[in-house]
């Protein structure tokens, strides 16, 4: 006799979010990207809805990175030392739906380019490419607070996701992408607890949680992946079990991780397979945007979604 | 009887003594100490004193020399008033006043005349940060007064951890119960000066404290309360001479402690659930104790179940910037105007604000947030006149110095917020995890007996806003102050209070937070304002 198996059924959805905006939507995008919306955990397809897959931005920065491993940096030729160039390759040659850029260049250890050079550095990405975008400020929290609501402005109706808000700092951030109509990313550091704290703040500040992203902070294959792991496992059953303020998507920063590991610079077949696997194991835990870095690792996760989600669709 | 007037030098201290009364309980009387480590039975020597002037009876002994009776020297405690003295008290014999360490009192003397209608007794409440003193008469079971102060120990750490661990120090424990008889004695010097009671005339005192208290008020080695399986070396302390334990009252008076559960579950305890009388109840109550050491009880007549979760002293005025305890002149009303943040308050006793006791801070908090000074993770979120920097994150100015004619501000800063969060959390999540752990649900509790050193005012409403509290029918929640100070004055006042406290001690179980998986996760959903899962406060919305 077959076994069957037990069908589990959820009452909360994970909400959805678009990201870009067309010419009807007040935009210049070519395309947009929509995630989440899911009705079940990750792959289980007979339990819910999992409308939309899982997505890969490409990672870019406004300046040639510094300390990116000669394995990947090759990856990308001379087109890694003009940012406009680099993103242009990934959108034209390695087909990328969508485009992180990190703002790298107005760290003050980093060049510290001041808002007016940011921003005007996201108009001329917006005009050279129509997917759409995630801006990402450099981590420091003085100076994000004042080159985020420039970039913000600059790309105002483009639908951007912008980051990372974190429980110290989101305040600037949540009020710049309110006003620009623009989604954001909070981020929390392997805490469930936080990341909803973090929810509920900002939407106490009236952006809707139709509008948040969790980055859940993440660690590579065998630098705590599994901590990552167990943590967004615990945040979506939470959000199908109906907790509201859990039920957003995940972005998952995969390619900023798996390249700091000693491992992915033995080789770069070593590097790219590391990427590849971790991306693919935060899959299985319900990451919906996938940031990553090399293109052929992109290539094989972006294969192995397309089976997964063959004929499911 | 015959009455003599006795002064000593060089204090020129005068007081009325009986005939045939000791020296040494004359000077007591006066409240001067003398080094008495026998105890009064006239083998240590430390007593000597000079005669100068009057008839004085001794009994023979072999500490005086015959060089030294030459001198008119003689024991306090052996040598018996006959006239009018004039006594000198040599510095060699004199107990240094704040470094009590020494024990005192006579042993089989003979009082003379009736002093049947002086009989008091002391009860006290030792907590972690705050010590509570009260006088009793015997005979009249009468209050005659109360007085509370900070424990001295808090200068050797502001939790019972710290304290253990300095104990294991060279001379720690004597340094930390020197600390703390030294609070017990001031107390009780203050209440007895007050009160116009002869020190002689106090025969008695319960304490009730947490375990690590009892002891370093006992000078017991606490360190195996902090190791597994913390098994303290005494959870019922017998009766002793208080001189024993270097807490002056009358000589032959006796101390006795309320019996504890465990390492972390103390006489304080069971002193509250004996005043709150949750041991009687038909239906389930909660007894929360909000200190320090914040002990939970849960349970009824059938059953009873305890945790400590370790709070901190924030909400006793301790470790926050303007903090200081619910006495005279600590703000404990606080209103915000929503639009231009201006402050309401009111003080104990009306006097001009000195700083904010705990109550205090529940009022302040719950208006920071419902006026939106503050977000829900307790970051200042606003700007204003009265919102500005510090050292310690944004702070908030509850009284500028002009105002209030004082050197400094009262504020309140990020620092302190996170603070009174994460003691918030503390005590909430042990509750949480109590309830959780007998498979009951908040809705289960028909009564919340609230005690801790709130003075006399505590709201309900603004505690739950604030996530202290569960969010239950106000009308269960019953506000009982000290309720350890309660209990220990039932025991001082009654045996079979007494009687009923051992048994309860016995009775208690005890559940071990740090040792449950669950509790942290408890604890860090709780550290949010009111809590992260705001399904389980409905009816609170800012």
């Amino acid at each position: 006799m077959e076994t069957q198996l037990v069908l589990e059924k959820w009452p909360g959805v994970v909400s959805t979010v678009v990201i870009g905006a067309k010419k009807e939507a007040g935009g210049s995008r070519g395309n947009t990207v929509t995630i989440g919306g899911q009705n079940s955990l990750p792959l289980l397809f007979k339990e819910g809805a999992i409308p939309h897959k899982p997505i890969i931005a490409f990672e870019i920065w406004d300046i040639a990175p510094q300390d990116w491993p000669d394995e990947l940096i090759s990856a990308y030729g001379k087109a890694i030392n003009d940012p406009l160039a680099w993103a242009e390759k990934c959108v034209n040659e390695f087909k990328a739906e969508l485009l992180c850029v990190k703002m790298q260049g107005t760290h003050p250890d980093f060049g510290n380019k001041s808002p007016e050079k940011a921003a005007k550095f996201i108009s001329l990405l917006l005009s050279k490419v129509r997917v759409p975008l995630i801006i990402i400020g450099s981590g420091d929290d003085a100076k994000d607070n004042l080159i985020l609501p420039a970039c913000s402005e600059a790309a105002r109706g483009e639908r951007c996701l912008i980051g990372c808000a974190v429980q110290d700092n989101y305040k600037t951030l949540v009020a710049s992408v309110l006003a620009d109509g623009h989604s954001i990313i909070a981020e929390s550091p392997i805490d469930i607890n936080i990341a909803k704290q973090l929810n509920i703040l900002i939407s106490d500040m009236g952006l809707s949680l139709e509008r948040i992203v969790i980055n859940p902070t993440i660690g590579a294959l065998g630098y705590g992946l599994e901590y990552a792991y167990s943590i967004m496992e615990r945040a979506r059953l939470a959000a199908l079990s109906g907790d509201k303020t859990l039920a957003s998507p995940f972005i998952c920063f995969i390619g900023q991780e798996a390249w700091k590991s000693k491992e992915a610079r033995v080789s770069v077949e070593q590097g790219i397979i590391w990427e590849a696997l971790t991306a693919t194991s935060l899959i299985q835990s319900g990451t919906d945007l996938l940031i990553m870095r090399h293109p052929q690792a992109a290539q094989k996760v972006n294969n192995y979604i397309e089976n997964l989600f063959k004929d499911k669709e | 009887m015959q009455k003599f007037k006795v002064t000593f030098l060089p204090d020129h201290l005068t007081i009325t003594a009986e005939k045939d009364s000791s020296i040494l309980t004359a000077a007591i009387s006066a409240g001067i100490y003398l080094n008495s480590n026998c105890a009064g039975d006239g083998t240590c020597g430390g007593c000597k004193v000079i005669v100068n002037q009057g008839q004085v009876k001794s009994q023979p002994n072999g500490i005086i020399t015959a060089q030294e009776k030459k001198n008119n020297l003689y024991l306090a405690c052996l040598t018996a008033i006959q006239s009018d003295l004039e006594i000198l008290i040599p510095d060699s014999s004199r107990m240094d006043k704040d470094i009590q360490t020494d024990n005192l009192g006579g042993d089989a003397t003979i009082e003379p005349g009736d002093t049947l209608g002086k009989n008091f007794g002391l009860c006290f409440d030792i907590g972690t940060t705050t010590i509570s003193g009260q006088l009793v008469n015997l005979n009249s079971k009468k209050i005659l007064g109360t007085k509370t102060a900070y424990n001295r120990q808090a200068a050797f750490g502001s939790d019972v951890i710290t304290r253990i661990v300095y104990a294991a120090k060279t001379g720690g424990l004597e340094k930390l119960h020197n600390a703390l008889s030294g609070t017990m004695n001031q107390i009780i010097r203050e209440l007895v000066s007050e009160h116009k009671v002869d020190l002689n005339a106090v025969n008695c005192i319960v304490c009730s404290g947490n375990t690590t208290m009892m002891h370093l008020l006992l000078s017991l080695d606490p360190a195996h309360i902090r190791r597994q399986p913390y098994v303290p070396p005494a959870n019922f302390p017998s009766v002793l001479r208080a001189a024993e334990a270097g807490i002056q009252i009358s000589p032959q008076g006796l101390l006795s402690c309320v019996p504890g559960v465990s390492g972390y579950l103390g006489g304080d305890a069971i002193a509250g659930v004996l005043s709150s009388g949750i041991y009687q109840k038909e239906e389930t109550c909660i007894l929360i104790d909000i200190g320090t050491n914040g002990e939970i009880v849960l349970g009824n007549r059938d059953f009873l179940v305890a945790c400590a979760g370790s709070a901190g002293p924030a909400f006793e005025g301790s470790g926050v910037t303007s903090g200081m305890r619910a006495s005279s002149g600590a703000i404990q009303k606080v209103s915000i105007n929503k639009n231009d943040f201006s402050v309401k308050y009111s003080t104990i006793q009306d006097k001009i604000p000195r700083g904010i006791c705990g109550s205090g801070y529940i009022d302040l908090l719950s208006e920071m947030l419902t006026s939106g000074i503050i977000d829900k993770s307790g970051k200042i979120k606003v700007t204003g006149k009265r919102i500005r920097s510090s050292d310690n994150g944004r702070e908030f100015v509850v009284c500028f110095k002009e105002e209030i004619r004082a050197q400094a501000d009262i504020v309140i800063n990020e620092a302190d917020i996170e603070n009174l969060k994460r003691s918030k959390g503390a005590i909430y999540s042990a509750c949480a995890i109590l309830v959780k752990h007998l498979a009951l649900e908040f809705s289960a509790i028909s009564k919340i007996f609230i005690a801790g050193g709130f003075g006399t005012y505590l709201d309900i409403e603004k505690a739950i806003r604030i996530g202290l509290l569960p969010d239950l029918e106000r009308s269960k929640f019953i506000f009982i102050g000290n309720s350890s100070l309660a209990g220990s004055r039932e025991i001082l006042l009654s045996s079979q209070a007494q009687a009923m406290a051992e048994a309860l001690a016995l009775k208690i179980t005890y559940f071990e937070l740090s040792m449950d998986s669950d509790y942290m996760e408890e604890y860090s959903q709780a550290l949010f304002f009111p809590h992260t899962d705001l399904t389980k406060f409905p009816t609170v919305k800012f």
